[in-house]
């Protein structure tokens, strides 16, 4: 398919470390965040450079992070808890301070345990379980202010609304541009795969965003050139898949690899390495309880609770996402000890069901034991989407 | 073979039936002749699994038939199943919570609050006539189910197997969403499907990190009591004034101020007054929660609280506690070692982390009732951040001249297991004693693995 403009991508992300490097000499600082809620215009406006903390896939690592955390935390903390450990990782290493949020408690224990073993200076964003209670809103407004007012401290100036302007406006036009590649990828006569626009949008998460937002630019122009009009539809022979559930960092690969060494075709998903953090946030108001709201009102992650089935905007969200790719099946990924997604499991199953909608889990880790295992699993459940689609395909013919 | 069961035995019948009655929330009184009677006629007939000798459970084969307030909380346990089918034909309304809060805001509006265990032992108390083998095939039976609904890597389930498959008349799960566990807020998020899936929900929203310095923080958790008084009062359709709240604040402190003075006074002696299971039920006494019954625990804890006083000042010795016994502390969630069988290898359990950390937090009685409760709340030292919690942790341990500190968490407990390392270091590192963190297996029985690791510690120290 051959994106040009996804190699100059992959180029500057080989640069990069060393970029970060030279930024640090001349006095600027690397701000490690992760957690869905950390609204990372404010960092970005304090004229820090964010890079987002997020690395899967070794299983060395996940030992290693087992040592300081415990053998039941998640294998995503586990290994970044490694990785700082380690400090090997060249993003990690140019990391002058780090913000976490506690969305998922886990990520709160890692911000704890970095803090405490590695002596990280970590600043904490809390969130409310309830968060779409009014109150909870108040109290995320405040946090979001305390939050601004660590990073201050840490940046020596105060925030300048004209920049977190800015900011905002930066980052919407990432979002917005996103989209737009996004259903390229899910097209009839795609020209560009889910795969690359992944690593697109993972791309983001270290490059500088201004560079980062004029190569997103120039990559919709390529597709706009490529394929005139994407219209989100079957190929014939489709296995239309969605992935769901605990997030795929960068350098886990290995479901996508099963998925796609089977057959499957991914043209969607909702996870919060992906999409799923890019869409619905809309920031009413140029302030730091503006962005974090924003943050807030987005479709929630399953580590927050929502105690009713019947509007809970999670599942809400994943319908209209399934409609929209026309996906035929949801691949669930549960990373080992990720209670927010694993809890959740059968019960989204049983809803998709409903829909007619089959739905696959695959618990696993980062080690490659289980990768038979999963193939078996991945290609049954291709095949069974396939010879669905082809029997539907054919009664309407 | 037959079983080796326990009987209480009549040399100590006239003594117990000189000591004081248990009184309940609704007024009514049971003698110690109607406990004795229980203990040893009905109880070993309905639950005869907690009369049977068995080393892995932890049962010995004596207990100590003279410390009066073991027998009553013996008493409290085996009916509480029953307890709460009447309490639930005369209309109360019964909460399911989680381990380690304070109840306060149940108390105030008439609500009985039953955590995890207690949940548990509502429902297995239902049916009769079980030994130990059935007892413990029937509780992973009902795990399994919720299990099968949630995670096979759950730990807490949120009560799901007996609220939703078992059928238990919960109204309203109500627990504070507190840092301690991962699981609760999911398993509570759970109700939302299933056969009783209009069980009412809240989810009472602990923040956290460095929370009890902001004063929003505080508003926060104090309007998230608010909200839970006031879900309570929708399903019994009666109203909780502020004033109710004052007054179940003022009796929770009475019992959190009594298990505290309990404690001290245990620690204040080299001779052990009881053995590790009985001081184990007596502090737990001081949330009030223990039996379902908070004048029950009351009346119970007030009679220990002598008993413990008197034998302290004459030098009297626990049952079955060894000569010099290596004074363990233990840390960590919902789980102890066994205790009987660390006694017998040499060792005394002098205190826990959990169960006890909100006990120490006593609510201030003047001014805004929820506010006040709040802060309390937020200041529980078992919810603070590694090093606070960990100082407090070594002011429990020096209080209570520890030898040892052994952190224990459930299979699949995320939270705490995560900080258990750096928890661990800053005592050892502060204090200098030994430490060791263990596992409890997958929904584990306490096996004899378990049992052989603990007892090393011990031949260590
Ligand atoms: S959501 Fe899952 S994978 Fe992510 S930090 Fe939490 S437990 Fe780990
Ligand atoms: S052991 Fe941990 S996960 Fe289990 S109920 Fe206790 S705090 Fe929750």
């Amino acid at each position: 398919m051959s994106i040009k403009t996804l190699e100059i991508v992959r180029k500057r992300l080989e640069e990069r470390p060393e970029e970060l490097r030279e930024a640090r000499k001349k006095g600027q600082k690397v701000v490690g965040w992760t957690g869905y809620n950390v609204p990372e215009e404010i960092i970005h406006a304090l004229g820090f450079i964010p890079v987002r903390i997020a690395v899967g896939g070794d299983d060395r690592l996940v030992e290693v992070g087992a040592r300081y955390a415990s053998s039941k935390t998640c294998v995503f903390i586990r290994e970044i808890v490694g990785a700082f450990a380690e400090n090997e990782d060249p993003y990690i290493q140019q990391t002058d301070f780090l913000a976490f949020d506690a969305t998922c408690l886990q990520n709160y224990r890692a911000a704890e345990v970095i803090e405490y073993f590695f002596k990280k200076d970590v600043v904490v964003l809390a969130v409310p379980r309830n968060f779409a209670e009014d109150d909870a809103k108040t109290y995320f407004v405040h946090e979001a202010n305390e939050f601004t007012r660590l990073l201050e401290e840490r940046a020596g100036i105060a925030l300048d609304p004209a920049r977190l302007a800015e900011s905002v406006a930066l980052y919407n036009d990432i979002r917005k541009t996103l989209k737009s590649i996004y259903t390229f990828q899910a097209a009839k006569d795609n020209v560009i795969s889910w795969e690359e626009v992944y690593d697109l949008i993972q791309a983001g998460e270290l490059l500088d965003k201004h560079e980062y937002l004029s190569l997103l630019h120039q990559t919709l122009a390529e597709l706009k050139e490529r394929h005139h009009n994407p219209v989100i539809e079957s190929d014939d022979g489709d296995s239309r898949i969605f992935i769901s559930g605990s997030l795929i960092p960068r350098g886990d690969r290995k479901l996508i690899s099963i998925i796609n060494s089977v057959g499957g075709r991914i043209v969607g998903d909702d996870l919060w390495s992906g999409i799923l953090p890019h869409l619905d946030l809309d920031i009413k108001e140029i302030s730091p309880a503006g962005v974090a709201l924003g943050y807030l009102n987005r479709t929630p992650h399953a580590a927050l609770p929502y105690l009713n089935l019947e509007s809970d905007r999670r599942l809400k969200k994943l319908h209209e996402l399934l409609s929209q790719s026309k996906a035929q099946g949801v691949i669930y990924h549960t990373l080992r000890y990720c209670d927010p997604f694993t809890f959740k499991a059968k019960e989204t199953k049983n809803v998709l069901a409903k829909s007619g909608i089959p739905l696959l889990e695959i618990h696993t880790e980062y080690a490659g034991s289980d990768y038979e295992a999963m193939k078996t699993r991945v290609e049954a459940f291709v095949e069974m989407i396939r010879i669905k689609s082809e029997s539907v395909q054919e009664e309407a013919a | 073979m037959g079983k080796k069961l326990f009987r209480y035995s009549e040399e100590n019948k006239d003594k117990f039936l000189e000591s004081d009655n248990i009184t309940f929330n609704d007024g009514s009184v049971v003698t110690p002749e109607e406990i004795w009677d229980y203990l040893t006629v009905e109880g070993p007939v309905k639950y005869p699994g907690t009369y049977e000798i068995n080393l892995s459970q932890g049962n010995r084969d004596s207990r100590d038939e003279t410390l009066s307030t073991s027998l009553k909380t013996h008493y409290l346990s085996l009916t509480f199943s029953a307890r709460m089918e009447k309490a639930k034909e005369s209309g109360k309304t019964i909460a399911f919570i989680q381990g380690g809060q304070a109840v306060d805001p149940y108390t105030a509006a008439d609500t009985i609050a039953l955590r995890p265990f207690l949940v548990g032992q509502w429902y297995h108390g239902r049916e009769h006539g079980n030994d130990i083998y059935k007892s413990v095939l029937r509780r992973k039976q009902s795990k399994e189910s919720a299990f099968h609904d949630m995670s096979f890597e759950a730990c807490q389930t949120g009560g799901y197997e007996h609220v939703q498959v078992g059928d238990l008349p919960i109204d309203v799960i109500a627990p504070y969403t507190v840092l301690r566990c991962s699981d609760v807020s999911y398993g509570v998020e759970a109700h939302r499907h299933g056969p009783n899936k209009d069980v009412k929900l809240i989810n009472v929203d602990y923040p956290m990190r460095h929370q009890a310095d902001k004063p929003w923080a505080i508003e926060y958790f104090a309007q998230n009591l608010r909200k839970l008084v006031k879900t309570l009062d929708e399903v019994r359709g009666k109203t909780t004034t502020e004033y109710d709240l004052l007054r179940a604040i003022k009796l929770h402190n009475e019992g959190r101020r009594l298990g505290n003075e309990l404690a001290d006074l245990w620690w204040s002696t080299d001779i052990p007054p009881t053995n590790s299971d009985d001081r184990n039920s007596l502090v737990a006494l001081a949330n009030l929660d223990m039996h379902g019954d908070v004048q029950a625990s009351l009346s119970v804890l007030k009679e220990a609280k002598n008993i413990i006083a008197e034998r302290v000042k004459n030098g009297v010795k626990g049952h079955a506690v060894t000569d010099n016994p290596k004074r363990l502390f233990i840390l960590g969630s919902c789980v102890g070692i066994n205790e009987s069988r660390s006694e017998d290898a040499g060792a005394i359990v002098v205190g826990k982390d959990d169960q006890w950390s909100h006990c120490t937090s006593i609510v201030e009685e003047e001014g805004d009732p929820y506010y006040n409760l709040a802060k309390a709340t937020l200041e529980y030292p078992y919810e603070q951040s590694i090093e606070k919690r960990a100082q407090w942790t070594i002011e429990q341990i020096k209080k209570s001249r520890a030898d040892g500190v052994i952190f224990i968490h459930n299979w699949g407990c995320n939270t705490q297991a995560a900080i258990s390392r750096p928890i661990v270091d800053f005592i050892k590192r502060e204090t200098g004693i030994p430490t060791y963190i263990h596992e409890r297996d997958l929904h584990g029985l306490r096996d004899e693995q378990e049992q052989n690791r603990v007892n090393a510690f011990i031949e260590m120290l």
